[in-house]
């Protein structure tokens, strides 16, 4: 009997994905992230640069969804996003959690179509350290 | 205890499914940055491990490689483990207790339920068939997108199942430099499953290893829907040095294990003043029967208690 026809359901437009990796323990030891970040997106085929750097270049559009998380290289370490630190007539990130947890993730939409080069700064909670550590370089939109 | 090595596998599984490669859409990063590993965060690590020997060139414990692998783009793997279960049955009682709410009304005159079905219908999401191959940690789950939200229609941007080590094997496991399995455990963060190694760091040298890496999509078959496995590789590297281990908490100051009993002891008496770098080369005392005879092969080291050189590091 020959194999059912099979559809594959992607791609379908999803939110792009930037995902923030901390040492956390190198940044709490230093009191900075940098030497101690690396962001990656999921748009690399639209055309991101700089994935594993601190200066990750997302390429954007009109009404793309972007989402920003954080993955901590210690996994016993607590490490969060605080805030995102974009120009608002570009985006407004928003933070919201996964529903019945308390792990959250930042969302915001592209309103605008002029994306040239808009750099931005991310806030993050690490371990139990008072006061947040924002990233050193900047990361941007590209349009 | 043997100390514990971890080494995170970070996969852009959308751009590896559609290029059906993980060239180039695989990160890897391990918790040894600080002893010389190199390459985090791209695909080309180089994992540095140091042996485990005391200063006398006696085995001491073993290194233990962990593996991790995660998903980009995906739902984090920081949520509870049994989250995917959790959402699907919240779906399930969310829907039934609107279908009820809509059975009550159903026998109002002039009452059209079908905007509340079509909500009912949403709320209720899409489950994924189980199959023989994603029978377990996939069974009886639904689709969820990105933001953790249960995904109704087919044209939805889902959330993808994170990727699975099926086999670790290579250069490094035939030469038996590692010794690697997949071990269950309690652990909340990798669904209960991990691939697990021990290294034999007597050999010095660069070893490569390939870890085979199961991703899964989400495909349509006769009208139902079911994550179809896809099977890629990905290939690392192991530096392995065979030097001793070195104390950094005992306030002893920075040196080899174990701590010479002489250098050590000062530190009791007047813990100001006690510096194991200023201590007389003396015999270390045996902590284990086998620091009396080293083992055949295992590196030798001098046997004062300051500051030894390391011996030269061949690596291949």
């Amino acid at each position: 009997m020959p194999p059912k026809p099979k559809r594959d359901n992607g791609p379908a437009k999803r939110p792009i994905s930037i995902t923030a990796v901390v040492d956390c323990v190198g940044a709490l030891a230093t009191g900075s992230v940098h030497g101690n970040l690396y962001l990656y997106d999921t748009n690399k085929a639209g055309g991101s640069t700089g994935l594993g750097t601190e200066e990750l270049r997302t390429r954007v559009r009109r009404g793309d969804q972007i989402l920003w998380s954080v993955l901590a290289l210690e996994c016993e370490a607590y490490t969060a996003i605080d805030g995102i630190l974009i120009d608002p007539e570009v985006c407004e990130p928003v933070r919201k959690v996964y529903p019945g947890t308390d792990v959250a993730y930042w969302i915001g939409t592209i309103k605008t179509d002029a994306v040239q080069h808009v750099p931005y700064q991310i806030k993050f909670r690490l371990g139990s350290r008072d006061e947040p550590i924002v990233s050193t370089l900047s990361p941007s939109l590209v349009g | 205890m043997a100390q514990q090595l971890a080494i995170i596998v970070l996969v852009d599984i959308g751009n590896a499914l559609e290029t059906n490669t993980l060239e180039g859409n695989t990160y890897l990063f391990d918790n040894m940055k600080l002893h010389g590993s190199e390459g985090q965060g791209t695909g080309d690590l180089v994992t540095a491990i140091h042996g485990a020997y005391w200063r006398d060139g006696s085995q001491a414990t073993e290194q233990v490689l962990n593996w991790l692998p995660y998903s980009l783009g995906s739902i984090p793997p920081t949520v509870p483990r049994s989250y995917q279960s959790d959402r699907a049955r919240q779906s399930d009682e969310q829907a039934l207790a609107e279908l009820e709410a809509v059975t009550a009304k159903a026998g109002a005159p002039g009452a059209d339920p079908t905007p509340e079905l079509d909500h009912i219908r949403q709320v209720a999401g899409r489950r994924v068939k189980t199959t023989r191959r994603t029978r377990g940690r996939l069974s009886g789950q639904k689709v969820l997108d990105v933001t953790g939200q249960v995904v109704t229609e087919a044209t939805a941007a889902y959330s993808y199942p994170g990727p699975v080590i099926t086999d670790i094997y290579g250069q490094a496991v035939d030469e038996k430099i590692m010794y690697p399995a997949e071990y269950g455990s309690p652990d909340l963060v990798t669904d209960g499953w991990y691939w697990s190694a021990t290294v034999d760091s007597s050999r010095p040298g660069t070893y490569a290893y390939t870890m085979r890496i199961q991703l899964h999509k989400l495909v349509q078959r006769g009208g139902e829907t079911l994550w179809e496995p896809v099977n890629l590789t990905c290939e690392s590297k192991l530096l392995i040095t065979s030097e001793p281990k070195r104390n950094g908490f005992t306030g002893a100051g920075l040196g080899w294990l174990p701590i010479a009993p002489q250098a050590a002891q000062p530190q009791t008496a007047q813990p100001q003043t006690a510096q194991p770098q200023t201590a007389q080369p003396q015999t270390p005392q045996p902590q284990t029967p086998q620091s009396a005879a080293p083992q055949p092969g295992a590196p030798q080291f001098p046997q004062s208690a300051g500051q030894p050189q390391a011996p030269a590091t061949p690596h291949s």
